[in-house]
């Protein structure tokens, strides 16, 4: 946004002509200390937990500590300038952000200042960042479905608008690929999409970004960064910031999609914070309260019914239910789950997407284990289509895992056996998906359905792939009514099953791959 | 300084407690202003950290040097205090035992900082809007600073009521 000068004297005259001069009352504190971010303040009797409190300098911090006669803060930016003895005044205001519309395609920090360097942002609304989730009477269960695109995961492993999914696995299994994944199918869905990145290297996200922008996905998409670059403190409210410019969808009945990549960052980063404030450290020198962190922010993701969303837009928006979905992810060291964090998070959601190492170096990728993976609530969200297609794939690929182990022997085996084992590896390859490609409900389920109904077991396992996507493309140009019906309607009944039974078989009769 | 409170809190609760039973607040006021003098003062102060010097030794010559100042109990305060090793505390004893003081006695100290010195009617209005916001009996300490540019900024204790122009004009320096 270019200003000429004219306009920005006329703005600042407008901001003098509008200042109320007040007199201040407030109450102040000295700094005693200053420890790697941390701030003890003499003083501040009035200080609130989590009060904004203001730094010289226009920093500012947040009180987390409130003793007796001093006050332990975290300083949210740098904190170089700031030295013994300085003042430390009292905002009263809990740490807020802005919130709105005006966010969707920009990226900004864990403070909600813009850093793409698109200018400012135009919004007036601001938000606390710590809020209490919606209580039951607010609530509403889940049943509508939030698409990955994503065939191993929207068949066997369902989301619902208003669930916490957690994706979990050890680094280099695909974790952010599938949040990304996800972000670039719900182009269109209406569905606003916040991805929050914690402790990454900035070269990271800058490639997410970019992804993002490539495949037309940011303008529906906020972006909150704390990177690895930045304190500890500003790790931690990240997600938090992140979950209100969320809530703020979900609160005037709209549905969002957050990310929090990844929430083991955020407890390392709390983790440090918490043990330079003294607080004492338990297991894994994690405090006490590492649980609540994590539930009190996951919590916050849900379904509210029309009433509620009624009652928070005042009467603005009627019979319409808002939902805040949430993709935690966290990173596992080694493949162990029983790790602390890990443990508390899988404990806390409704169910995880479990990636493991060494099927994403078999190639199978998504490398999403369809045996450890659950979705405690999704099932109830299913589009009906998927639902009664996907029940086989997970059953073929649970038989197939009990009998895998003698697939070499494969000669010596019954009929029954083999056919099972054979239905199995074709299963395992069909559920591969390439990276940024998201599948259409109808596209997964002609792709389950051709599993299903044996159409695969003629076909070479390391064929599988290309007739996937000659089938695909085949139907998309010959049959788009078909695949439009399914997409508009997402219904399984006589009429769609012969009809998609009848476009395989002659796909099969008159194409190769 | 904080931690240094939370030690001087319990003898200021104690020597708070035993002037109100024996209704002496301002002996005690007395006795804890001079020896915080006492110890503040430079040559004591190194005698004090001194470690050839006992504790016996110690307390023989700070009782010599307030002799006639101080009166029994002040001086069994004294010997506790060195019993405990806990002298340095007390300057923040005495602090916190005036502020007790004023609380019991419904007055507080007000820092005024004002840019221009107050006249004797505006200073006796000023009194009276004060006590009339803390509902207490008001000290009132002046100082002048010019560097408020205008009005006047008060304080007391942790709270600041900002009413000058330096003030406002970081105020709004802030809202640009």
């Amino acid at each position: 946004m270019q200003l000429n000068p004219s306009e920005i004297s006329d703005l600042i005259k407008k901001k003098i002509e509008n200042f109320d001069l007040s007199t201040q009352v407030h109450t102040e504190g000295t700094v005693v200390s200053v420890t790697d971010g941390i701030v003890r303040v003499h003083g501040l009797s009035q200080a609130m937990q989590g009060e904004m409190l203001e730094f010289p300098g226009n920093t500012f911090g947040m009180a987390l500590n409130l003793e007796r006669d001093s006050v332990g803060a975290v300083v949210l930016g740098s904190y170089q300038h700031i030295s013994e003895g300085d003042t430390v005044k009292c905002t009263g205001k809990i740490l807020e952000v802005p919130v709105g519309e005006a966010l969707l395609g920009r990226v900004v920090d864990a403070l909600g200042n813009p850093i793409d360097a698109k200018g400012v942002i135009d919004t007036t609304e601001f938000s606390p960042i710590e809020k209490i989730a919606p209580g039951v009477i607010a609530r509403q269960s889940v049943e509508e479905p939030v698409q990955l695109g994503l065939k191993s995961i929207d068949a066997m492993i369902p989301v619902g608008r208003g669930q916490r999914e957690l994706i979990i696995g050890d680094r280099q299994t695909g974790k952010t690929a599938i949040a990304i994944d996800a972000i670039i199918n719900q182009k269109g869905t209406g569905i606003k999409c916040i991805y929050v990145a914690i402790g990454q290297k900035r070269s990271s996200i800058a490639n997410v970004v970019r992804k993002l922008e490539e495949h037309d996905a940011l303008a529906h998409t906020i972006i909150v960064v704390a990177s690895a670059s930045e304190s500890a403190a500003l790790q931690f409210i990240a997600p938090y910031t992140g979950c209100t410019m969320g809530e703020y969808f979900r609160d005037k009945g709209e549905d969002a999609l957050i990310i929090y990549d990844d929430l083991t960052k955020q407890a390392w980063a709390y983790r440090q914070v918490s043990l330079l404030l003294r607080r004492p450290p338990g297991r894994e020198a994690y405090p006490g309260d590492v649980f609540y962190l994590h539930s009190r922010l996951l919590e916050r993701a849900s379904r509210i019914n029309a009433a509620e969303v009624e009652k928070l837009t005042g009467g603005k928006v009627k019979g319409k239910t808002g939902s805040l979905t949430a993709l935690p992810i966290i990173e596992t060291q080694g493949g162990d789950v029983s790790a602390f964090v890990p443990t508390n998070v899988i404990s806390i959601t409704d169910g995880q997407i479990f990636l493991e190492s060494n099927l994403f170096n078999s190639g199978i990728r998504p490398a999403v284990n369809a045996g450890l993976s659950v979705s405690r609530v999704g099932g109830a969200a299913q589009t009906k289509i998927i639902k009664k297609l996907g029940g086989g794939t997970r059953l073929d690929l649970a038989q197939y895992r009990e009998l895998a182990a003698f697939a070499q022997f494969a000669s010596d085996l019954d009929e029954s056996t083999r056919k099972q084992i054979e239905r199995g590896q074709r299963v395992t390859e069909l559920m591969k998906q390439n990276q940024y490609s998201p599948m259409s409900v109808a596209q997964m389920a002609v792709s389950l359905f051709a599993a299903n109904e044996g159409f695969l077991d003629t076909v070479e396992v390391n064929k599988v792939l290309n007739f996937e996507a000659a089938l695909q493309s085949y139907m998309k140009s010959e049959h788009t009514e078909l695949m439009a019906n399914i997409n508009a309607t997402g219904d399984f009944n006589n009429d769609i099953s012969t009809g998609i039974r009848s476009a395989i078989e002659t796909f099969v009769k008159t194409h190769s791959w | 300084m904080s931690e240094l409170a939370t030690l001087a809190r319990p003898y200021a609760v104690a020597v708070f407690k035993r002037a109100k039973e024996t209704d002496s607040a301002k002996t005690w006021s007395k006795n804890l202003a001079f020896l915080a003098a006492v110890l503040s003062d430079k040559s004591i102060s190194g005698v004090i950290d001194d470690p050839k010097i006992g504790k016996s030794a110690l307390s023989t010559l700070l009782l010599d040097i307030c002799e006639g100042q101080l009166d029994q109990e002040g001086s069994n305060f004294l010997k506790l205090l060195i019993e405990n090793n806990r002298l340095s505390l007390i300057v923040a004893i005495a602090t916190i035992f005036e502020t007790y003081k004023a609380e019991d006695e419904g007055s507080i100290d007000v820092d005024v900082s004002t840019a221009f010195a107050f006249t004797k009617e505006s200073k006796q209005s000023f009194n009276a809007t004060l006590e009339k916001a803390f509902g207490k009996k008001i000290n009132m300490k002046i100082a002048v600073d010019s560097s408020l540019i205008g009005g006047v900024l008060v304080r007391a204790g942790d709270q600041v009521i900002d009413g000058s122009v330096r003030g406002q004009l970081q105020q709004l320096a802030q809202r640009l």
